[in-house]
């Protein structure tokens, strides 16, 4: 019998094959390489999909029922899957594979951190009355859709610091990252993408709030980690529109967001405490 | 004079937009350190965390209750003043670009943009013009056409529009700002705790020890928890009923992220709890070794039967330090000084002894409430709306750009049949994707023209 747990298995073993064949493809500078990590990458896609909606079913058969997104594994889970899909709509509309490299790494990373860690527990838990609510859909996945994004803008932002540190030489090993022009761009469009997503799960956050707590902003860490992320996301808008910021600047900024994202993701769950701990909703 | 000269220097000051940027970071860096301190803890816990020193230091600089202090609402303001006056001057400026209509095309500039593309078309003139305008309003829209004399001229366009909703997402951060304003000052957000069984209108505002009355009265028929198989709450439900004079106006049942509305005021299920109604107790005299039962309500002296002494419960709490329910029981012997102490209800402790009694719970009796969180926020309406705006607006002003397509064709050289045609695009977002469909178009251009005169010509 397949079950949920199987298919996350073998997902986090496939991004792990996929980071490698980007990685060896760029480094190896073997087109034909990362184009297998594509092909590795969508296929680990649909078989984590697949168990996402298996886990989703599992959850119904014990009479639980609710959307897998209510826990720190689910939510792994799903940044995991959101990675990829949203990185592999780029490559598809790009066409520059070899940017494939960071985006198959995170998702590895947070499939083997779900996996492996013993501070997360896979098992199916019920919902607390808290997080009973539609609301809980739209303001995971918005949010996780954002933070995806910020993933993927760190990995270019990354590439970009890299290419820029070395210019190009005959045999030089990231010639087949686009260009510095290319790089900044992509990297300027996933900011935005992502600023958008993260703008609804903010929002999203403050309705349901309202609804659940009778107040839409209460400044608990999460809340206010969030919006820092955000502040430092619109920082970068701002300074890129305004004042013409790019390259260097915005990739670093970008990372410092990123960093921003991670902490508002675990720091705020292990070394905060507040609302969203559902510590204290008795 | 000067007066104004300070008024116009801070006004200059407002305008720069290098200062949003600032304001951004520094608003960032304040929230940081707000999460890292602990917040609005009270005078008892300040005093037993920090010296005082550091609590001269914590509440001269709110630090205790950031969020809420003076300056950092002055960084609100601050941002929002910013924001006003950036539009007040960028506005006006915005509006005449988008008014502004091309009259001509200038070929000579046309051929200076990054974006363009030159070609001569061999067709008869009449034919490359009705294919010019073809292919353009497929690829990009419409084409205006600005004809001078001697040749056809005209610009394709959209999303002209695009750098006005930039205001969109401004108007809608300064309505959640004054949403949230209005909610403050108009509304109110408390707390009550109603005994199952009994009516109350009474709510303790939050952050302050004043209370509120409202103009009904809040029942609750029922207060109940439910759990899952694994011991973790399922559901919390209070079956309530609104009573206004006299009248049962409303009855409903309360879940969490289910919350009931009445004449605009919102009640939440928040918590739960009991309090203690009486306590049946066995007291056994250490002395005599004679046992003695009595019934202690809550806080209420009572005689213990056989003797000079009396009993009362003073304080009762649910969960004593993991150790189960507990209640504080004083004795006074012989109508002395009471003396008390901490009494398990549910274990059997050594300490459960007051002055010569050994103490036992026989029964407790608890009477459970429903804690419910009241607010009434008449400004979150306006809070909706601005997320509304910044949300459409944010979506529009990135993936809208105002993109331009310039067309210029003529005669190549006058009396000959040949028509020389200049192309140019320009967009102000997005530019890679732009390039890739003006070159699209370009190619199109070419291979459509190398068809035709491939045809022509055998």
């Amino acid at each position: 019998m397949i079950t949920s747990s199987i298919l996350f298995s073998i997902t986090t073993f496939a991004y792990f094959i996929c980071a490698l064949l980007y990685f060896s493809g760029v480094i190896f500078r073997h087109r034909r390489i990362m184009i297998w990590g594509s092909i590795t990458g969508a296929a680990t896609l649909a078989i984590q999909m697949v168990g996402i909606l298996l886990r989703w079913r599992e959850s119904y058969q014990i009479g639980y029922g609710h959307a897998p997104l209510s826990n720190l594994y689910e939510s792994l889970v799903f940044a995991a899957s959101a990675i990829m899909l949203i990185y592999l709509v780029m490559e598809y509309r790009t066409k520059q594979r070899a940017l494939g490299m960071f985006p198959a790494l995170f998702a590895f990373l947070a499939m083997a951190y779900a996996s492996f860690s013993t501070s997360v527990s896979s098992k199916i838990q019920p919902l607390l009355p808290a997080l009973k609510s539609n609301w809980l859909i739209a303001h995971v996945v918005t949010c996780f859709l954002g933070y995806a994004a910020f993933a993927i803008s760190c990995g270019i932002s990354i590439l970009y610091i890299a290419r820029n540190l070395k210019q190009e030489t005959p045999g030089y090993t990231l010639s087949l990252l686009p260009d510095l022009r290319q790089l900044d761009e992509f990297n300027y469009q996933m900011v935005l993408f992502g600023f958008l997503w993260l703008s609804l799960g903010i929002i999203t956050g403050s309705v349901w709030a309202d609804l659940a707590w009778g107040t839409y902003w209460s400044w608990d860490p999460k809340e206010t980690w969030s919006l820092i992320t955000w502040l430092i996301y619109a920082a970068l808008l701002h300074a890129r529109t305004i004042k013409g910021w790019h390259g260097n600047r915005v990739a670093w900024l970008s990372i410092i967001g990123f960093i921003c994202v991670l902490f508002t993701y675990f720091g705020v769950n292990f070394l905060l405490s507040g609302l969203h701990s559902y510590a204290n909703t008795k | 004079m000067q007066k104004k000269g300070f008024l116009q220097g801070i006004y200059q000051k407002l305008t720069s937009p290098k200062l949003t940027v600032v304001i951004f970071l520094v608003l960032a860096a304040a929230s940081v350190v707000g999460t890292l301190m602990p917040q609005g803890l009270s005078e008892a816990e300040l005093q037993r965390h920090y010296g005082q020193r550091a609590i001269w230091f914590l509440t001269t600089f709110g630090l205790n209750d950031l969020y809420h202090a003076g300056w950092f609402r002055f960084l609100l303001l601050f941002l929002c003043a910013n924001l006003v006056v950036c539009t007040i001057e960028r506005l006006p400026k915005t509006l005449k670009v988008y008014r502004r209509r091309e009259e001509q095309v200038d070929p000579g500039k046309l051929a200076k943009c990054s974006l363009n593309c030159q070609f001569i078309s061999n067709l008869p003139q009449n034919e490359t013009e009705a294919w010019l305008i073809s292919i353009i309003s497929e690829e990009f829209g419409i084409l205006q056409r600005l004809d001078g004399v001697d040749h056809l001229a005209g610009v394709a366009e959209n999303g002209r529009w695009s750098p006005l909703m930039v205001y969109v997402v401004h108007l809608g951060v300064l309505l959640v700002l004054c949403g949230s304003l209005v909610g403050s000052l108009f509304g109110f957000k408390g707390f009550m705790n109603i005994l199952e069984g009994e009516s109350t209108n009474e709510v303790m505002l939050e952050g302050s020890d004043r209370g509120l009355n409202l103009p009904f009265q809040v029942r609750c028929d029922k207060f109940d928890v439910s759990y899952y198989d694994n011991g973790m709450p399922r559901e919390f439900r209070s079956d309530l009923t609104l009573i206004r004079d006299g009248k049962e106006v409303t009855k409903r049942v309360l879940r969490v992220n289910d919350p009931l509305t009445y004449d605009g005021i919102t009640f939440y299920q928040a918590s739960y709890g009991a309090i203690l109604n009486d306590a049946e107790v066995e007291l056994t005299d250490r002395e005599s070794g004679a046992v003695r039962w009595v019934i202690i309500p809550f806080r209420k002296w009572v005689d213990i039967p056989g003797t000079r002494d009396r009993a009362q419960i003073l304080r009762f709490e649910e969960n004593f330090r993991h150790l189960g329910p507990a209640m504080v029981l004083l004795i006074s012997q012989a109508g002395g000084e009471p003396s008390g102490s901490l009494i398990l209800i549910e274990k059997d402790f050594h300490g459960n002894r007051v002055e010569n009694y050994n103490v036992k719970v026989l029964h407790a009796t608890r009477i459970p409430f429903t804690g419910l969180q009241v607010k009434r926020d008449p400004g979150v309406w306006l809070v909706w709306l601005g997320f509304a705006l910044m949300l459409v607006g944010i979506g529009l002003t990135y993936y809208v750009g105002h993109r331009r397509l310039w067309l210029w064709a003529a005669a190549d050289m006058p009396g000959k049949v040949g028509t020389r045609i200049i192309i140019a695009g320009r967009t102000n977002r997005n530019e890679i994707s732009f390039e890739r469909k003006f070159k699209r178009l370009c190619d199109r251009m070419q291979a459509e023209l190398r068809q035709e005169s491939g045809e022509g010509t055998p």
